[in-house]
């Protein structure tokens, strides 16, 4: 029996021969398994050469004949894996292999570093916000900057736009759209209201709020980073329409056949004066506020995986006001800006082979600020009046801005999600205009080369170390500065992360009209933050200290002599578990600041910095009745007011009156119920109604006081009005874009 | 002889591996909580290491983890491990199926699969969601199209209709009719290894009408 078995056997082995001898074909075989060991089925195998190619069994094993010989290039790839490049020999053996991928998804392997900032991405799991869950904050003004004051780390301030970040100006937060700036978020800026976003926070998937030690690719942001990436292709094709008691909007998004381009134009007017005909306002519009805003895009998947986007938006508005003059009580003052904006981003990404990606933008913004001042008698004539206080309190200014950014960014992959990114960019930017009689004009352009190493020093530690250059024409200074951040990864969703950086910034425009002679202003970030993420639920406690250094101080003479220093500390507790169709968070900020600049006579609590501040943002579902209730309420203690003014006999500005403000509280509130109707139609339209109110208690909120010339009188700068609501109408016919509508609140 | 004997120790080996697996699958009927399908599904991977030409275990396998997935349902990130394990195994599983032959025990596998990708929606609805959504629809059609009066399928379908919110085409009551036509199916379910799931999760879902 053995003896007939071995027969057998040296049978089988001689056919099995055969083909290798007749062809003299190879046969290559093995395994694939994943890091911990188990069998990959389905993992593709081939042969670059030949392009020859075999599958793995059920057990991951495989079995591959090929005729090549000497040097190959074997190639495995498996959805879900890094794909795995071997070399090996041909010779005339059969070679066996167990080759092991390493998966590609971030959880299993990557620590992702998290010191100071928030992410918010189409990525999220369990209780990591999404780009949806940031910007639908009841009370948002459809103004991203706005919804992420319920993060902690900004401030609550009402009376302007910007978003204020850890003892840094509004002036000191930047966003960026792939990777290229948006230079003018806002409509131009009325004093003491508040105003919107010309872009709508929808367009975006993926936010990265920073509140300092940002990476290396961003820069000229002293502060904080908004860091924006834009959707890709839509699911499906799309029209939605939508009228609001302020205003109204409409769009359509078109999606090829072949699903490899799409475009997609939008809407929106918003015209207050109805509005503000019923519910009276604190100042008197003589014009407006009206906005317009037309937006378009145009994506195109180039290749396997090319994406080429264009993006364009294009706004106007008009905001005209009459206010009581402070110094006089027969005049008033009447204020008037209108504003023309354009913004074009074109961004394109691709992989250049498995381990290079390519990315670039270019943008384009032009942005026209008209702004007129006049002191007004009662028959509405101007008058000029030559003495102080009343001066200056005529004027007219003109500015045309002109932005242009090119950018490119290369990124090297290697094992364990380890990269190197590196690349430049180039800001153009050329100001011109006229205030009053005078001519402005102020040219610069700012290059910046950076460079960057995601690190990967064990499972648990990683490190991004990166460098960042710049150079200013118009101040003909250099920079450079360091970023340096690291994660630990505890057992149970724990994390620590650190972050260093120095983050530098132009001086602002209007103090470069006057002077070339100045620095860039910098400040030095220290992080320290512990992070835990478990079951739906995500605890943050980051403790932080800032630095400023070369801040522009206008008096007694313009300088870089400024100086300042922020420290703090937030913590931010998410919970969508504990009780179902219910997602909140709570948030608080803890903030001691001082800062010596522009005119303040020494290192003062600035007016914008609120000791403490807690947020909280509710969102609750009843999917039975197709109904969302969308809640936030902020709290916060007071902020310092100063008057200060020029002492003629000291020769330097003095504190002539201060104080500190009444807290600070708000509750919106906001109701969404969506229904459908035309059920029997092919494409069923999806319809929602939404009512809300913005400081629905109508707290009285004092944002400073403005103080006559003498200092005698003093006017609180508060709401323009008590509260504000809003209702509406919104109907979408193919994808269902309820949630995006709903969620971007409509005002 | 050798061979005989061999043989014997094979088929003794094979009868233990059923064995084991008929005693997995009783306890299976028993479980409830999602320790209680960890710990099984352990074992029906230890049980496929010995029977790795089954497509049962890896079935059972994936089954136990799909429904990890379900019961943690509120539990966000914690869920993405297990319908990762249950992806890969109802892949095996599925590799293991001849696709022109065993419709019945695609059905089965494809209900599986329904619920594993379902589970992935249940790690961020928002995020998940309309990904993994419809891919969890296209899986359980394709269950109903392989086997009409697969009664797991079918308690799949009467899940998605009472927890679907009406406007995106939830039914409760189609839920309970479908609810009861599982369950009449499932009347005279056999207790062996072969899928026999489901009068349970009915009973636990037309409870709710009461």
């Amino acid at each position: 029996m053995k003896s007939n078995t071995l027969k057998y056997s040296i049978v089988i082995l001689l056919l099995l021969q055969i083909p290798l001898l007749v062809f003299a074909q190879h046969r290559i075989s093995g395994t694939v398994k994943n890091n911990t060991g188990e069998a990959i089925p389905f993992a593709g195998i081939s042969l670059r050469s030949t392009s020859e190619g075999t599958k793995t069994d059920s057990a991951g094993k495989f079995s591959l004949q090929t005729k090549a010989k000497g040097k190959q290039l074997l190639q495995v790839t498996s959805v879900g894996y890094r794909s795995l490049k071997k070399e090996i020999t041909i010779a005339d053996s059969s070679i066996y292999l167990d080759l092991i991928l390493e998966s590609n998804a971030q959880s299993l392997n990557e620590v992702i570093i998290s010191a100071g900032s928030f992410e918010a991405s189409d990525r999220a799991k369990g209780a990591s916000l999404t780009a949806i869950d940031a910007y639908t904050v009841a009370g948002n003004n459809a103004d991203l900057a706005l919804a992420l004051r319920s993060l902690p780390g900004s401030q609550q301030i009402g009376e302007q736009e910007g978003l204020f970040v850890r003892g840094g100006t509004g002036d000191e937060t930047k966003q960026f759209i792939d990777g290229t700036l948006l230079k003018n978020p806002n409509y131009p800026s009325v004093p003491g209201i508040q105003q919107y976003a010309r872009l709508n926070p929808g367009l975006f998937k993926g936010i990265l709020f920073s509140s300092g030690g940002y990476s290396a690719l961003y820069g000229q942001a002293m502060s904080s980073a908004l860091i924006l990436e834009s959707s890709d292709m839509p699911d499906k094709s799309s029209v939605y329409y939508s009228v609001f008691s302020s205003n109204l909007g409409a769009g359509i998004q078109e999606l090829a056949k072949n699903k490899k381009s799409s475009y997609g134009i939008t809407v929106g007017y918003s015209n207050q004066t109805l509005y503000n005909s019923v519910v009276p306002q604190r100042v008197s519009y003589f014009s407006g506020p009206e906005y317009l805003v037309g937006d378009a895009n145009f994506r195109i998947k180039t290749g396997k995986t090319g994406m080429l986007k264009f993006y364009t938006n294009w706004s106007i508005s008009d905001v005209g006001m009459r206010n009581a003059d402070i110094d006089s009580a027969a005049l008033r003052s009447s204020y008037q800006v209108k504003g023309v904006s354009s913004y074009n981003n074109l961004s394109y990404r691709d992989y250049l082979n498995d381990d290079w990606k390519l990315d670039a933008g270019l943008a384009y913004s032009y942005n026209r600020v008209n702004t007129t001042q006049k002191l007004i008698g009662g028959d509405e004539q101007t008058v000029e009046l030559p003495n102080e206080p009343f001066a200056g309190k005529n004027y007219h200014r003109l500015i045309n801005s002109d932005f242009a950014q090119g950018r490119v960014v290369f990124t090297r992959m290697f094992s364990h999600n380890q990269a190197l990114r590196f690349g430049a960019e180039h800001f153009y930017s050329k100001d011109h205009g006229m205030a009053n009689d005078t001519t402005i004009a102020l040219t610069d352009n700012l290059t910046a080369a950076f460079a960057e190493g995601d690190i990967y020093l064990t499972d648990n530690l990683a490190a991004k170390v990166g460098v960042r250059t710049e150079h200013s024409s118009v101040i003909s200074k250099w920079a450079i500065a360091p970023r340096i951040s690291l994660a630990y990864r505890l057992g149970s969703g724990g994390q620590f992360n650190l972050a260093y950086g120095i983050f530098y910034q132009e001086p602002q425009n209007d103090f470069l009209y006057q002077t070339n002679r100045l620095n860039f202003s910098n400040a030095t970030h220290y992080i320290l933050n512990y992070t835990k993420k478990v079951n739906n639920r995500f605890f943050r406690i980051e403790a932080y200290y800032k630095k400023y250094k070369d801040l522009v101080k206008t008096a007694p003479i313009l300088s870089n002599n400024g100086t300042g220093y922020a420290r703090g500390i937030e913590l931010f507790f998410r919970d969508k578990k504990t009780i179902r169709n219910l997602d909140y968070w709570i948030t608080y900020t803890y903030l001691d600041t001082k800062r010596d600049y522009l005119n303040y006579p020494g290192e003062i609590r600035p007016y914008f910095a609120a000791p403490h501040t807690a947020t909280i943002a509710i969102k609750k579902s009843f999917p039975e009745i197709n109904s969302f209730v969308n809640a936030s309420y902020a709290f916060a203690t007071g902020r310092p007011y100063y008057n200060i003014r020029y002492s003629n006999a000291e020769n330097a500005y003095k504190i002539y009156d201060q104080g500190t403000t009444k807290d600070y509280n708000v509750l919106n509130l906001q109701l969404v119920h969506l229904f459908s109707i035309f059920k029997s139609w092919k494409q069923k339209p999806f319809s929602g109604v939404s009512i809300g109110a913005n400081n629905l208690l109508g707290t009285r909120q004092v944002f400073g006081y403005n103080y006559s010339a003498n200092g005698n009188i003093k006017l609180p700068i508060t709401l323009p009005a008590t509260r504000f609501f809003y209702a509406g109408i919104f109907m979408s016919f193919g994808i269902d874009r309820t949630k995006d509508i709903t969620d971007s609140n409509l005002n | 002889m050798a061979i005989l004997l061999i043989y014997f120790s094979a088929s003794a080996q094979q009868t233990s591996g059923i064995g084991a697996l008929q005693s997995a699958v009783t306890k299976l009927d028993q479980a409830k909580t999602a320790k209680d399908y960890q710990a099984l599904e352990k074992e029906f991977v230890k049980i496929e290491a010995s029977q790795p030409r089954d497509w049962l275990p890896n079935y059972y396998a994936a089954y136990c983890n799909a429904r990890i997935g379900f019961l943690l349902q509120d539990d966000g990130d914690a869920i993405e491990p297990y319908s990762d394990r249950g992806e890969l195994q109802a892949k095996k599983a599925e590799s293991l199926l001849d696709k022109a032959k065993q419709k019945r025990e695609l059905s089965e596998l494809y209900t599986v699969m329904s619920m594993i990708n379902q589970s992935r929606v249940f790690i961020n609805p928002m995020t998940y969601g309309p990904k993994y959504g419809p891919i969890a629809q296209q899986f359980l059609n394709q269950a109903k199209q392989l086997n009409p009066d697969n009664p797991r399928a079918i308690y799949l379908a009467a899940w998605f209709k009472y927890n679907t919110p009406k406007m995106w085409g939830g039914d409760k009551d189609l839920a309970k009719q479908l609810a009861t036509q599982s369950l009449k199916l499932l009347e005279n379910a056999e207790t062996g290894i072969n899928p026999h799931w489901g009068k349970a999760e009915d009973q636990e879902l037309l409870s709710k009408y009461k």
